[in-house]
């Protein structure tokens, strides 16, 4: 599917039910820890914070079926409603009717867009950095700068596996690329970086700058094509390249792909990896939505693809999704001393960072009272570790933590949140493997 | 038999006639902001179209010129002032799950007046009673009973989405998970807040008497509940509602047995709730369908459509399902022991065969939960669904549904039936599902004109559309009731001389929904 117009009976299928509003929409009755976090529960990060319907996903589908049957003209006040979400996919897994609500909001930000309206200011700016072939990355860092970080030979076309760093870790946190090579070479694979990686494009895509998107898709699908696997650290690029790049392109990806969690995951289970050492520490896990909440979903719609019967397939899909969801909760709870305490709104109905879908770059207010929202939800668990694997994630909760720690401080107000230490499991997986 | 005549008619109908709106202006704009804040109002054309919805209940509706979003019965109060003023049609709607009939249905949009920031709920056990706001949502309430008053449930409508409201489904006089016992959502009101078109606040019942607890019903006077229940608003907006609680026994199961036809899940229904009393009042729910509301939650071109993979995986033809609440196993078992008796007598009398239906524990938790999303999946068929609901004399249920069954394979559509007892049986809410395209050509007319034959066929039978389409039911029902309709009319008039508040069910102005002969335009 690659245009709105594509998803048009995909569309036609809401019946403006606002289930997508909520998290455990199908399970009003589940019973959480406290009053506040039991049976169904706000979900949608841009409902929440704007208020209006239009913002929620319930009113972004109305909003595209107009723009499909013509009613509704393209402009900076519909892009600006349309972009205003995280895309981070709530709303698909409340949908009983399997509509694929995040690449409709996509594909309609993408329609506005190729109709002539503006990318919204600070999107534009990362895409013209994207498409810039000296930088090819949103941060308007030197391309030649790219594997700066990598202590050995990159560009090593002989190896079979390839570590897409993505451009976060690149340029950004590159402390977490180097734990993620040095994880894997823990592992024992023999793995490359290439300085010729550019951008995945998911920020391009999430805020529907398709032309530019499909450029550096093409770039890095011909530059990867001849490796066996592509291991990743970021959970964006991971999603891009597993969902985004077969659909758009149209053809399956040349290679395998996997998340570094995941890899750690599979060696796990094949009881070939063991973590010996301690991690005693309370933790709270955050389900990162690209990595966890949209591949899951993902696997589910692969199979029903497959499917001419349904009925009977649903429930085979729907444990596939699920087992993918307890992938991270596998390597938690194999690492010694670590005590997880769950937040209520966990995997498919796990509630957004904030920062995904161009959230972050145009709507920082926006991105930041999510993160504290989530940031409460962790608190009320009472651990003292909130743990993810996506650089968003934790860019975004960090700057959550720093703001509660300043209104703490400005009011004398004990803020729920405020002393949680944010920690990407990657950096912890690094200590604790030999 | 003589008609009625109306004397007053002709100034009346020329009222009516003449009657024409005015667009939202500036001005309005500003006056509606000077009443809610600049955050709760909204001409944005992207969020007026986001309110939009074309099925479930209603096809047609109209984009609103602009939204606000009121706090209080008091800011409701002063837009309807603002409408009156400047003549401004205004359509309230609180989750907005009816679909299209939540929405304005005639030109210009005016005012929609989206009620979901009024979302307040407050409980009295010691009466049993809760007092909703409109925007109070069906899993929200859920939540509160369940975490705060456990041994009392909220009659939230049964086979909604969890965000329909509360005061939604009451005030549409709709189905509720104790609907089987209690009657329809309307026999559980115990008093009303309603703001009329003109701006006046008043209470019903007990309530009405200041600082009075809603525990008596009729109040102080004759009880005017009755004519803005069933009016989805166009009498007066409703703000606050004080609803019955019931109690909530935790032990609870669902039976369910098969049949070879209509008759054969009816009849047997009958003969368990007509006593009321005994095991009738322990099954609060009594609901079934046939084969294709099983097959048509699923896409068309995934999913089996010969009986023959139904029947194979267990599923009656037709069949019945009898949700039990009791006090104790040995209640709920005693129960389960009468209804099972009672079909086999009835397999007996009848000459037939009514399998119980082997349900897996899984399936049982899946019908006792409460709210759930069991009618949404109808648009995976193709795109798109429109519930169609009639209230009629519960062993007149089988005429309808075969008559009902035949139309919509007549018409192309998979004959998909849902039923369910009202108050012990003694009317049935029969609800054909329409599962369509949305995206083919001429669906919307194809569909009007199912709507338009059926209807009238039923119609003469003595059936009645209990959320009647305003453009094909209400004004062929109005039309056969021409007595009926006039009084309808003079009290929209004292309520609503301005005709601002939308036509809802009513047909009025009758001219606005329809282009059949008034039916008290030539007084007879």
């Amino acid at each position: 599917m690659t245009s709105l117009e594509d998803l048009r009976k995909i569309n036609a299928r809401c019946i403006h039910c606002r289930a997508c509003q909520y998290a455990y929409s199908g399970e009003p009755d589940r019973q959480g820890e406290t009053e506040e976090y039991t049976g169904m529960l706000q979900g949608c990060p841009a409902g929440i914070y704007f208020g209006w319907e239009g913002y929620f996903n319930s009113g972004k589908q109305w909003m595209a079926r107009a723009w499909l049957n013509g009613e509704i003209e393209p402009s900076q006040e519909l892009l600006e409603v349309v972009e205003a979400c995280t895309t981070c996919g709530m709303c698909e897994t409340q949908c009983p009717n399997y509509i694929e609500t995040v690449h409709v909001t996509e594909e309609l930000r993408a329609a506005i867009i190729e109709a002539g309206v503006e990318p919204l200011p600070r999107h534009k700016v990362i895409g013209e950095r994207v498409k810039d072939e000296k930088l090819r990355n949103p941060y308007n860092e030197a391309r030649e700068e790219r594997t700066a970080w990598f202590e050995g030979p990159a560009d090593r076309f002989d190896a079979k596996v390839a570590y897409f760093v993505g451009c976060t870790g690149a340029y950004r946190q590159q402390h977490i690329a180097k734990r993620t090579a040095s994880i894997l070479k823990k592992l024992g694979i023999d793995f490359t970086v290439l300085s010729q990686e550019v951008c995945c494009g998911s920020p391009i895509l999430r805020t529907g700058q398709k032309e530019i998107f499909r450029e550096v898709m093409e770039k890095n699908l011909e530059l990867f094509k001849d490796f066996d696997m592509l291991v990743f650290s970021c959970a964006g690029c991971y999603k891009t390249f597993r969902n985004d790049y077969p659909r758009i392109s149209g053809k399956p990806l040349p290679f395998k792909v996997r998340h570094t969690v995941e890899l750690v995951y599979d060696l796990i289970q094949e009881g070939k990896l063991t973590i010996n050492k301690e991690y005693a520490k309370k933790v709270t896990w955050h389900d990162p939505c690209h990595s966890v909440r949209h591949v899951g979903l993902a696997i589910e719609k692969e199979i029903l693809a497959k499917s001419d019967n349904w009925l009977m397939d649903s429930r085979k899909a729907e444990k596939a999704k699920e087992e993918h969801f307890e992938i991270p909760r596998v390597v938690l709870r194999n690492i010694p001393g670590l005590e997880l305490h769950e937040m209520y709104r966990i995997k498919g109905d796990s509630f957004c960072c904030g920062a995904g879908g161009g959230v972050k770059t145009q709507f920082p207010d926006m991105a930041l009272a999510t993160a504290k929202e989530r940031l409460r939800e962790a608190a009320s668990t009472g651990a003292e570790i909130l743990m993810t694997s996506c650089p968003f994630c934790v860019t975004n909760f960090n700057d959550a933590v720093k703001a509660l720690q300043e209104e703490q401080s400005t009011t004398g107000e004990k803020k729920p949140g405020a002393d949680l230490k944010v920690v990407e499991l990657l950096e912890v997986l690094d200590e604790l493997i030999e | 038999m003589a008609r009625f005549i109306i004397e007053e008619t002709p100034s009346m109908m020329e009222d009516y006639r003449v009657t024409r709106y005015n667009h939202v202006t500036d001005e309005v704009v500003k006056k509606l902001v000077s009443i809610c804040g600049e955050q709760y109002v909204t001409t944005s054309e992207p969020l007026r179209h986001s309110y939009m919805a074309r099925g479930i209940m209603g096809l047609e509706a109209v984009l609103p010129e602009v939204i606000v979003r009121p706090a209080d019965a008091e800011e409701v109060s002063q837009i309807l002032v603002v409408a009156n003023e400047h003549l401004i049609p205004v359509t309230p709607a609180a989750g907005g799950l009816s679909g299209g009939f939540a929405l304005p249905a005639i030109e210009p949009g005016g005012i929609y007046m989206d009620m979901t920031r009024m979302n307040r709920l407050t409980v009295d056990t010691e009466n049993r009673v809760m007092v909703v706001e409109p925007g109070v949502k069906s899993g929200d309430a859920w939540r509160i009973f369940k975490v705060k008053y456990p041994e009392w449930a909220p009659p939230i409508p049964d086979g909604a989405p969890p965000a329909a409201t509360v005061l939604g489904d009451a005030i549409e006089r709709g189905f509720s998970l104790v609907t089987g016992v209690y009657g329809p959502q309307a026999d559980m009101i115990m008093g009303l807040e309603v703001v009329l078109p003109t701006g006046e606040i008043f209470r019903t019942g007990s309530w009405a008497l200041e600082g009075a607890k809603p525990y008596y019903r009729w109040g102080p006077g004759p009880n005017p509940d009755g004519l803005f229940l069933g009016s989805q608003g166009s009498m007066g907006i409703i703000t606050k509602a004080a609803i019955k609680i019931v109690p909530h026994p935790h032990h609870k199961t669902v039976v369910a047995y098969g049949g070879q036809n209509w008759d054969d899940i009816i009849k047997p229904a009958w003969q368990v709730s007509k006593h009321e009393l005994g095991i009738a009042e322990n099954t609060v729910m009594v609901q079934g369908g046939n084969w294709p509301l099983v097959m048509t939650r699923w896409p068309k071109t995934n999913v089996p459509t010969d009986y023959e993979f139904y029947k194979k995986i267990g599923i009656s033809e037709y069949w019945m399902n009898y949700e039990i609440w009791a006090w104790s196993d040995e209640e709920l078992e005693y129960v389960k022991k009468k209804i099972d008796e009672i079909y086999k007598w009835y397999e007996e009398e009848a000459g037939t065969k009514c399998p119980q239906w082997k349900l897996h524990p899984k399936q049982v938790a899946s019908r006792l939960k409460k709210p759930n999303k069991i009618a949404i999946p109808y648009s995976l068929w193709q795109a798109g669904f429109l519930f169609i609901t009639w209230y009629v004399p519960w062993l007149e249920s089988p005429a309808v549904m075969d008559e009902y069954c035949a139309k919509m394979e007549e018409y192309g559509f998979p004959p998909t039936m849902w039923v369910a007892s009202i108050d012990h049986a003694r009317q049935a809410i029969v609800m054909p599902i329409v599962c369509f395209d949305s995206t083919e050509p001429g669906i919307y007319d194809k569909i009007r004109e199912f709507n338009l034959e059926t209807t009238r066929s039923f119609l003469k039978k003595g059936w009645l559309n209990y959320r009647p389409d305003p453009f094909v039911h209400a004004p062929e029902t109005f039309s056969r009731t021409p007595e009926y309709y006039n009084m309808l009319v003079k009290f929209r008039k004292v309520l609503d001389p301005n005709l601002i508040l939308h036509p809802g069910r009513l047909a009025i102005p009758w001219e606005a929904v329809t282009d059949l002969p008034n039916p008290i335009g030539n007084g007879n």
